[in-house]
Order: C-alpha cells, then structure tokens, then sequence
C-alpha cells in the first residue's frame, strides 16, 4: 500500500525540515547547556570567594580559639564541602534555602583569625577600639568570647562588614558551635571521642527490593525516574507541536494540494510522522549520549564515584522498552496533533486545540510521581497501562520498578491498539481536512469524515 | 447556416470535445485522440452535489478550456482527475486506465490555491517535488536547472520562498508542475499574478506540449484568455455541464445571429422587435442579436431600403465571455465568488 520510494523521500524531507532548522540546532545545545549552567554557574558564583575573611577574636575564656582555628583548618573545611556536595546530591526535596547553603557549604572560605591581646581592658574600650578596625578595613570582623562559656547567657558577640555574606557567617558560625560544644563537653569532663561515638546517627539501610528479591539502591532511582518522564515529556510536547506547524504549513500554504497529487494522503502522514520522530530520536540520541558523557566523566573524578553508585543501573533491555514507550507515546501525539492540523486553519487555532492532548501529558508527567512513591500500587498499574498516560508513565515505573512483564506487554498491547485508532481517525480526518479552506472544521464535521471515508 | 445546432442549451446535450467538422474525426469510444475520459460522474458532499453526471473526453495535442463560475465544480472534477478524490459515481480513465494514485506521476497539476514552503530554498522544494513524482535524483537536477535556466531564475536556486517574489513563485510552482514531464498538464488559473512577459512566456510552453501532443486541461475563469489559448471548451455551472465543443464550432453557433452595427437613421428598424430581439450598445458600435427566423441579409436590406445610412454592418461572432454570460445567466452568476470546494 506504501510506495517505498515515495515515502521514503517524504520520510527525509520531513526530518530534514526539522533538523536543518536552527531552532533544532539550539534545542539540542539548549537542553545540555541549560542543565550545565544550572549546576555550574552556582558552584562557580560561590567560588569566587575573594578575600579571606580577617576576624580578630578576643578570647577571655582562653580555651575556645585553638579549637575554632582547628575547625577551621583547610582539612576540615574540604571534609565539610564534600558532606555538603553529597548532601546536595541525594536530597532533591529540599528547600532552595537548603539547597543554596550546601552549594555555598561546598566552597572552602578562608579565615585568618588573630587573637587580639585583652588582658587589663574593659569590654567597652576592647569594642571602641575593634570596632574602629572593622569600620577602617583594617579588619572584617570582631568575634567577642566571654570569659564564662559555660553559662546559658553567655554571649558571643560577632560584628562584621560582610554581614551579608551568609556563606562564610555560616561556615564561621558552624565552626564556633562546634568549638564551644566540644569545650563545653570537655570542661565536663566528656570525653569528644565518647560524645562522638554516643551521638553518632543510626547506619540506616534503606535499599528497595526489586521484583525478584535483590536488593538494589533507591538513593538515586527518585532523579533517574523523574529524569526520564520529564525527558520524554518535553520530547513529546516539541514534537508533537513540530508535525501540527508542518501540518498547519502544508495547509495553510496550499501544498497540501500539490502533495495529494503526488502521494496517498496516509503516505504523507505516515512520512511526515517517521521523518519527525526520526528527528526526535535525534535529538533524544544526542541528549542521551552527552548525559552519559557527562556522567562518564563525573565517574572519573574521585570525588564523584560514591554519588555515581546511586545512579541506578540501566539494562539494555530496559532501555529498548524507553525506546519502544517513547516511540508509542510518539505516535500516538504526533497523531493527534497532525488531526488537530488537518482541522484547523491557521497555527493560532492550532495552539488552542493542542491545549487538550497537552493537558494529558502534563496529567501523565504528574501521574509519575504517584508511581516513583509507589511503583506497584494499583493506581501505578492503571497509569501505566491507560493508552496516552503510559508512554510516560511506564518508562518512569520501569526504572523505578521493573514491573512483571505481562504489564509491561498489556501495556504496550493496549497502546498498540490507540495508535491504531488514532491513526485511522486521523488519516480520515487528514485527507479531507487538509484540502478544505477558509474555516475551521466543526465536529460534526470531522466525525462526518470520520464515519464516511 | 443554419441556428441552434450545435448550441447545446442543457446539459444533456452533450457534444464531444471534436471539431464536429467531419464526422470521420469524431472521436470513436477509444478514439486514438483521447487521453482523458471522463464518464458520467458524480461527486457529492453531504447533501451537496459538487459535480452531476458530468461527461466529456480530452485530447491530445489540443488545449482544453475547462470553464466556469467559481463554485461551479471545476476543482472538484479536477481532483478527481488528478486524484485527490475519487468520483462517488462514474469513471475518469487515462488512455484507458481507471486513474489512481499510480498515474499521478504521469500528470502536472497546477492547484489555483498555490503554495510553497515558506522557509525552504527554491532548490529543496524542487527537488521534493520532483522525488514525490518518482524523478531520478540526477535527471531532476538536469530537469530543475533547465527549467530554473528557463525561467530565468537560476540565481534564485537557493533562496528561500520569502525572499521571491509573487511571480517568482508562480513560475517556481509552475516548473514544480512540470519536472516529472507530465503526459497531462492541468493548469487552474495559472496566469494569475503573472506579469505580461511571463503570461506571453508561459503561453509559449503551454504550445509547446501542445505540439509534443500532450494533454492540457485549463482551468479558468477569464474568458479572453481562454479564448486565446484554448481549442476545445467545456463550460459547466452548478456541478453540470453547460457548453461543450470545439472553440470553433460553439462561437459558430452563437455567432450566426450577431451583427456589429454602425449607422445613422437606423433607430425605427433596430428597435423592431420582430427583426432585432436584443441591442447591446458598445463604444462606438451596436451589437444587434437578430430575432429568430430573421437572417442578416434581410436586415441589411430592409435598412438599405429605408435609407439607414450604414457605416459599418459585419456578421460576427459572439465572444466567448458573451457566450458565457448568456448561458450562465448574467453577470452575477459570474461574478459570484465562493470559497471552499470548487
């Protein structure tokens, strides 16, 4: 029924429409680039960390700035930032506030502490005089430690210039805590090291069991998941929308006409779908691999491996389903948009009828977070079996939980079948639409093609 | 010669697109002359019909006149020819074959609703067009640059749509119509837009696959034009056919009645209905629609003889716009424009 050559030359002249054009270009660089600036351009704007900050410490109590120099230290400062960075990695529900300060924690910032002579002067004169310093430049800040730590209202006076810079406030602040706890533990006659060992957080072991019993690590499977849903999501909504502006193009310029005398109408939309979503594959492809790479070369840094061991393990076999879901889903959408094309008679139009098809797939985008909670309830099991949910829903619950393979079959069954309706609602629907001009064709209407052709 | 033989009044009267001459040229039931065939066919939408029993035959080597009021029909049947859609009753064949989507290659369709894509170089688009209709990659090259050489185009080779102009594209759209060298060319409107040069241009190639004895259909709804290039007619209006014949024949059948008329003196004889039914009044002449039964030579008389001084009494024939007007009804009917399916 399908003249090979014929749908051939359709097949590359829609994908060299789309992947010729800029837009598609700065798609494909847009994504990667954006995922980089997103992780990069923080680390790199907190790391300009300029100047260490100069504190000068008054301390009565005389115990307390050997130990906040000690906390201090280089050593312990790129102990802390590693914590932090791995931290930042495995809590995704956290606040931007929290986010922000374990990026920031991840930044070494230096401190030069000077101790300052008080032997002999009142609080008052000591605070003139610092203050001075600090108004000056001479120095940033001025840390007051009173001579009775052990007290509750002890008070720690701390005034800086750079009462803005909550990075180094905090780190500053931390450092002190941790200095003032450890002596206080000591003037008590306890010892760190048994503080330590008591205070230390339970070792809890939380690892989800897959289907056949092994264990496997749900630490990562959470960004993984929502990773791979939102991938196909967006792939999904830029593809679908790329066939209905070819569409709305072809009718709008009256190719169409030119088109039906040279090819069967379902030969046009079938080339017209393959060339576009050989085109998304593309694009897809070319995301993938630079994610990989990027992944690859993390592996390599040190620093990175443990984080790396989250990410869960992806098989082959799992990523032909990926493919197989994202080429359902693909056609089932670019279906419906190449009918909402036929239909309508300008782009605008088109936009405002792509709105339900659209709404279904943010409604399956969102579904994928009941199933990453989830995988296995019953909910999770409508979603990614229902035709238009589970080309994004399933891949999500694939990585999160292998389902059995009957689900994963009657899944693919069922879908199967609304591409096949779909498809031939809509290759009715195309072949008269697209040759009718003037006005926007009513329901009615369409399901009169519908019925009648 | 005698009135009303050939005027083919309704639609039942159907005349074979031949001379009508010599009755050995009439075209046989395959007639070696006829290409196209178009039998007895319907198309309906809905409860509209769009084309009613229309039959008429095309052949080669001749330019058929396919006319009519927009609405009448006219791109209906050409899609169904070329098609795009199948006839809901009767046939349409080919030299023979039922047409389908496998001689769609052997036909060149010039839609009147033109297009091209709007950001793709002039070279890509021909070059998918040219595949579409199952070209050869490297004879479409030769054929694209002879035809971009052609048309004076070949530095437009590889700008887009936006940066051509109106005329421009109409040529690009007109060699996208030709390149697969089509056994049939149907052109709808194709002079539209065209500046004279290009009209006079475009009409030299038509010629052409005339006398490489193709089949042309035009499709149009400018008379004078038609009258120009076109050696057989078929005028439909409201999904039926109308007039059908040789360019020739169907203004001899008109024209044996008309007069173009200049004189002084002559107002109590031409206003005699029993002599002249009709008196249209043009520049600097009359065109005088003699009564039925009244022959021009009996007028001329009968002014001679009541001392008409006549400066000028010719026996012409009716153009084809007239022909048009008095069967279609008027010029409303004419000027009638309607969008959506033809």
């Amino acid at each position: 029924m399908i003249r090979t050559t014929k749908f051939l030359a359709i097949v590359k002249h829609e994908y060299k429409k789309v992947v010729l054009k800029w837009s598609f270009l700065i798609g494909t660089l847009m994504l990667p680039l954006l995922a980089g600036v997103f992780t990069v351009i923080p680390l790199i704007i907190f790391s300009l960390k300029g100047e260490p900050t100069r504190i000068t410490v008054v301390d009565r109590s005389g115990r307390i700035l050997p130990r906040l120099q000690r906390n201090l230290s280089p050593d312990r400062l790129i102990e802390k930032a590693k914590t932090a960075a791995r931290d930042a990695m495995m809590e995704i529900d956290a606040t931007q506030e929290e986010r922000m300060r374990n990026q920031a924690a991840q930044f070494m910032q230096g401190f030069v502490l000077t101790e300052y002579d008080a032997s002999g002067r009142s609080d008052e004169e000591i605070r003139q005089e610092l203050l001075g310093k600090v108004v000056s430049g001479a120095v940033d800040a001025y840390l007051l430690i009173p001579a009775n730590i052990g007290t509750p209202d002890a008070r720690f006076e701390f005034r800086s210039r750079k009462g803005g810079d909550f990075i180094s406030n905090d780190t500053f602040k931390d450092a002190l805590n941790d200095a003032v706890r450890s002596q206080r533990l000591a003037d008590a006659n306890i010892s760190e090291e048994q503080v330590a060992v008591l205070s230390r957080p339970v070792n809890f072991d939380a690892k989800g069991i897959d289907e056949t019993g092994a264990e496997k690590d749900t630490g990562g499977v959470f960004i993984a998941s929502f990773a791979i849903g939102l991938l196909i999501y967006i792939t999904l909504t830029i593809y679908g929308q790329a066939i209905l502006g070819a569409v709305v193009e072809e009718k709008e310029t009256r190719i169409a006409e030119i088109l039906f005398s040279s090819a069967r109408p379902f030969e046009l939309m079938g080339g017209k779908l393959v060339g576009v979503g050989l085109a998304g594959l593309t694009q897809l492809g070319i995301w993938v691999s630079t994610a990989s790479l990027l992944l690859g070369f993390l592996a390599l840094q040190a620093d990175f491996g443990p984080l790396l061991d989250t990410v869960p393990t992806i098989t082959p076999l799992m990523i032909v389903y990926f493919l197989v879901f994202f080429l359902i889903g693909f056609f089932v959408y670019a279906s419906i948009f190449a009918l909402i094309g036929s239909m309508v008679t300008s782009m605008q139009e088109g936009g405002q009828f792509a709105f339900p098809p659209i709404m279904i797939m943010l409604g399956a985008f969102y579904f994928c977070f009941a199933v990453i909670r989830d995988p296995n309830s019953t909910l999770s099991f409508w979603v990614t079996i229902a035709p238009f949910l589970a080309p994004i829903t399933m891949p999500v619950r694939i990585l999160a939980e292998m389902p059995p393979f009957w689900q994963i079959a009657l899944s693919i069954f069922v879908n199967v079948i609304a591409i096949a309706g779909v498809v031939w609602v809509t290759a009715r629907v195309y072949k008269v639409g697209m040759l009718m001009y003037g006005k926007r064709a009513t329901i009615p209407e369409v399901w009169k093609w519908i019925r009648h052709s | 010669m005698g009135d009303g033989i050939a005027r083919a009044s309704t639609a039942d009267f159907a005349i074979c697109a031949g001379d009508g001459q010599n009755e050995a040229t009439m075209p046989e039931e395959n007639g070696p002359d006829v290409s196209l065939r178009v039998s007895n066919v319907t198309k309906r939408f809905g409860d509209f019909t769009a084309v009613e029993d229309l039959s008429f035959e095309v052949r080669r080597g001749r330019v058929f006149g396919f006319l009519g009021p927009n609405g009448a029909g006219k791109t209906t049947t050409i899609r169904m020819i070329v098609g795009i859609t199948a006839p809901d009753e009767g046939t349409i064949t080919l030299d023979g074959k039922y047409v389908s989507h496998e001689l769609q290659s052997r036909i060149g369709y010039l839609p009147e609703e033109r297009g091209l894509y709007k950001k793709m170089r002039v070279l890509d688009q021909l070059r998918y067009f040219a595949a579409l209709k199952d070209v050869p990659r490297i004879e479409a090259e030769k054929r694209i640059d002879h035809w971009l050489g052609r048309m004076q185009l070949a530095e437009w080779k590889n700008k887009k749509t936006t940066d051509l102009s109106k005329g421009m594209q109409q040529k690009i759209q007109f060699i996208a119509t030709v390149l697969h060298d089509p056994d049939v060319l149907i052109l709808d409107e194709p002079f539209s837009g065209l500046d004279p040069i290009n009209v006079e241009f475009l009409m030299d190639v038509i010629d052409e696959y005339r006398s490489a004895e193709k089949t042309i259909i035009f499709s149009t709804h400018l008379m004078s034009t038609a009258e120009k290039l076109c050696h057989d007619i078929l005028l439909i209006n409201k999904a039926r056919k109308v007039v059908a014949g040789s360019l020739r024949e169907i203004k001899e059948s008109y024209g044996s009645n008309l007069i173009a008329f200049r004189g002084v003196n002559a107002d109590g004889l031409i206003n005699d209905t029993s002599l002249v039914s009709r008196i249209v009044t043009h520049a600097d002449e009359l065109e005088l629609h003699l009564a039925p039964g009244v022959d021009a030579q009996t007028l001329l008389k009968r002014m001679v003889d009541s001392g008409v001084l006549v400066s000028k009494f010719e026996r012409t024939e009716p153009s084809l716009n007239d022909i048009f007007i008095e069967q279609i009804g008027g010029p409303g009917a004419v000027l009638e424009s309607k969008g959506g399916l033809g």
